[in-house]
């Protein structure tokens, strides 16, 4: 996939993996496994950006004896996935015209 | 690798990054090693599915290395803030370096007016002298010895002060000059830079 592409997606596609509830690290790069590839260092400046811009917050909470951080979706995060939906739903348009079989203009 | 190497590695590379950030990171990596094995997955698998070493280390590098560069404060916009103070401060230390400089040329006219009147008294020791001894021929010749004779001890009373007076004054207006010819060295050399 294009890269320039693949990065816009993949912030939209963290929040999506955590907006139905609060999630974790390693069990994000799995959910998202089979539809993208997230490694480690990735997903941590992903993570960082989000909370930056305020769309998760973080919670430490116990876990099997040792820390666990775990990502909750904030309500701009959830305006970004509407967001995402509505710039895919233009995006389907044109993909319609481009792939569009025959123009009027060829028939002579 | 282990779990400990993995970080022990990781902390050595990065020593000499500011240590919260690592930390930060680390702490991140160790948790994602250590969901991975309670999965049941092996500790040395775990470790290498969180990537190489040596990647995560150069990645953290220059993240690390950015967010620095972006705090440090621009060299030149302090330079510009200090002439920017200049100006502002005109007003107060253009008139204090005028009046230390008027106070400079007012010594230096003093000093001049010192050695002057110096060279007057010299100037009017000997006219009194030659004066006084030519009164005292006349006053030999017209036949009075005794007043011509006090006279002329006098008047060469006045001729050995003036000799004196002569030797002080050259000596303070050579002094004067050589402050004068040092003080303009300095103003040339300061114009010719």
């Amino acid at each position: 996939m294009d890269i320039q592409l693949k990065r816009g997606l993949l912030d939209v596609c963290v929040l999506a993996a955590i907006k139905d509830e609060a999630s974790y690290g390693y069990k994000i790069i799995k959910d998202l496994n089979p539809y993208v590839a997230l490694s480690e260092s990735t997903l941590y400046t992903i993570l960082k950006r989000l909370e930056a811009a305020n769309m998760l917050t973080v919670r430490t909470a116990e876990h099997g004896g040792r820390l666990r951080k775990y990502y909750r979706i904030t309500p701009e995060g959830s305006k970004r996935i509407e967001e995402f939906k509505e710039e895919w739903n233009e995006i389907l348009a044109i993909y319609r015209f481009v792939t569009k079989e025959g123009s009027d203009y060829d028939k002579a | 690798m282990t779990k400990l190497d993995f970080i022990m590695t990781l902390h050595k590379k990065l020593s000499d990054l500011p240590q919260e950030e690592v930390e930060e990171r680390l702490r991140f990596y160790t948790e994602m090693i250590e969901d991975r094995m309670e999965e049941g997955i092996p500790e040395e698998e775990a470790v290498a599915a969180v990537g190489s070493v040596d990647e995560i280390a150069a990645q953290i590098q220059a993240e690390v290395s950015a967010v620095k560069t972006q705090k440090e404060p621009n060299k030149k916009q302090r330079k510009g803030g200090q002439i920017a103070l200049l100006i502002l401060g005109s007003p107060l230390w253009v008139p204090l370096l005028i009046a230390a400089f008027a106070v400079g040329l007012s010594l230096y006219v003093s000093l001049w007016s010192v050695i002057i009147s110096f060279w007057a008294a010299f100037g009017s020791m000997v006219a009194c002298g030659v004066a006084g001894l030519v009164a005292s021929i006349g006053m030999a010749l017209g036949g009075d010895p005794m007043s011509s004779l006090a006279l002329a001890g006098a008047s060469a009373v006045c001729l050995g002060l003036a000799i004196f007076l002569f030797f002080g004054c050259k000596a303070l207006t050579d002094a004067t000059v050589r402050l004068t010819a040092k003080l303009f060295q300095r103003r040339k050399k300061e114009e010719a830079k």
